[in-house]
């Protein structure tokens, strides 16, 4: 992970020279006299009154390495055998048990991953693309329950619905093996991810995650992350398995 | 690729359980008893367009072994995607060399080591995949690898010169009721089937989707690639809507076990 992660950033540097989809100017962007990103404009809305969350954005890259990187210690509130889990994975021990060691993502770390990812809006579901990874969720918005007793994934299912100005995101049926960080924090399959979307103005927004997984956790926890607007620009490709060299330098089973 | 028959059987078993793989696609019309009305007229978006959107997947167009289909049931096209051509394809000679190997001797195939399909192949594997068509942008989402390609419909050229990669840039534009989508800046080594076929970077797509009715797409595809062929050809693939489902999560990396076991490099 780490590997690719020094590398993917030194791609992406070198890559606007010659890819112009790269320095694309976004439609609909406000801008300044001098023609920049205003990123501090109002909130774009629909004929709805709701926020448009459409555009590329990019998380905080802290959550990723650590997602309880705002609490204190002895904030999250680990089951014994959870902690237990985590303190087994310090520094790197365990670093194979993480499924994105192999190239499959999952959710809920996808969500932290430091590149950009794009929200496009569509009637009755919404797409988040990722260029980590080259991946995708889908979050239905046409008004269907999850699903009682779904097959786990490793993206789980998701349905998304308006509170006010927020949109709340509800997941649930995802594969126990996925990590929540490089950290090593696990969860079980009883985990309920409540991500909470909340656009502050045209360039800011937080995502509330909230951790609702009674088997591996005491109660629930919450972490806001914060995620900014990538402006005039696209997705670029990431193939993990390509050249991929990490993973027999990885320790554990 | 061997990977398939336990792939096969994992959807399989998945079906059972998750529901959403037969939740009611909204909007399909239906004949009296409830079952999807194929044959009714391609829905259409506000501006008057065809709606490409849906899930899609291949035509049936090869027979099953006496011994009965496979679970993962190819079309020709995943072994040629030229066999409907009479002759072939136009192969220069180094492309015809790949193609006339036969395995294990023909290696190199990029699906063998779980890398991307490629846009072509995309169309002829037999895993699903859901076209969303939105003001500006078509995205299809691919089952296979869980991974997307996005199709710019909002007026902005092809990029000159850009990083090579494994689905290109593409830009489409209506003509009447075609869609027609130019892609370009793949990188080397893609083949668009299973016996090797080559596209490189000099390769240039064309392909002209419609939708004839709501249950089928027509997909002629042009390839230009004067470095893998000696001059253009077309095919023409049938897509078939999968009504009342939704895409699984499908990763070839998932407890791979075959790459130890493939020769070559």
């Amino acid at each position: 992970m780490f590997g690719r992660m020094i590398l993917a950033s030194t791609l992406f540097a070198a890559v606007p020279a010659s890819a112009q989809w790269f320095k694309i100017a976004t439609p609909g962007t406000p801008r300044t006299p001098d023609g920049r990103p205003n990123l501090t404009a109002p909130t774009p809305r629909g004929p709805d009154g709701k926020p448009i969350l459409n555009g590329i954005w990019q998380m905080n890259g802290k959550y990723l390495q650590n997602i309880a990187s705002d609490l204190k210690p002895g904030e999250v509130p680990y089951q014994p055998w959870e902690e237990q889990l985590f303190n087994s994975r310090q520094n790197g021990a365990g670093g194979r048990q993480d499924p994105a060691a192999k190239c499959i993502p999952g959710m809920p770390k996808l969500d932290a991953l430091p590149y950009p990812f794009k929200i496009i809006e569509s009637p009755g579901m919404v797409m988040m693309l990722f260029e980590g990874f080259t991946t995708f969720r889908q979050i239905f918005t046409d008004g269907r329950e999850l699903p009682k007793d779904p097959n786990p994934t490793w993206f789980g299912y998701s349905v998304g619905k308006w509170e006010g100005d927020d949109w709340v995101v509800n997941t649930t049926g995802i594969k126990e093996s996925t990590w929540l960080d490089n950290a090593g924090r696990g969860h079980s399959d009883a985990l309920h991810l409540i991500e909470r979307f909340q656009r502050h103005d045209f360039g800011h927004m937080d995502i509330l995650l909230t951790l609702d997984d009674p088997k591996a956790y005491t109660k629930p926890w919450t972490v806001k992350e914060d995620v900014r607007l990538i402006p005039d620009t696209e997705l670029l490709e990431y193939i993990c398995v390509e050249n991929e060299k990490d993973y027999e330098h990885l320790i554990g089973k | 690729m061997h990977g398939f028959l336990t792939i096969a059987m994992l959807v399989a078993a998945a079906s059972a359980s998750a529901q959403w793989l037969h939740y009611p696609t909204a909007g399909i019309p239906r004949t009296p008893d409830g079952k999807p009305n194929l044959s009714a007229p391609a829905p259409r978006t506000k501006d008057g367009k065809p709606d490409l959107s849906g899930v899609w997947e291949v035509l049936h167009n090869r027979p099953c072994p006496a011994n009965g289909c496979d679970d993962m049931w190819v079309p020709q096209e995943f072994f040629d995607i030229g066999w409907s051509l009479k002759g072939g394809l136009p192969y220069q000679p180094w492309a015809a060399e790949i193609v006339k190997r036969t395995p294990p001797n023909r290696s190199g195939d990029p699906n063998s080591r779980c890398l991307p399909t490629g846009i072509v192949r995309m169309y002829t594997t037999p895993l699903f995949r859901k076209i969303i068509q939105t003001p500006g942008l078509l995205v299809i989402l691919n089952e296979r690898e869980v991974t997307y390609r996005q199709i710019f419909t909002d007026g902005r050229p092809l990029p000159v010169d850009p990083q090579p990669s494994w689905v290109g840039y593409s830009t489409g534009k209506w003509e009447g009721d075609t869609l027609v989508i130019q892609s370009s800046g793949f990188r080397d080594g893609l083949w668009l089937d299973a016996n090797g076929s080559p596209l490189t970077g000099s390769g240039k797509i064309t392909e002209r989707i419609r939708r004839v009715n709501f249950g089928k797409l027509e997909i002629e595809i042009t390839v230009d690639d004067p470095k893998a062929y000696t001059k253009p050809w077309t095919v023409k693939l049938t897509q078939l809507l999968a009504p009342d489902t939704d895409l699984l999560d499908y990763y070839c990396v998932e407890n791979e076990k075959d790459g130890p076991h493939i020769v070559g490099k």
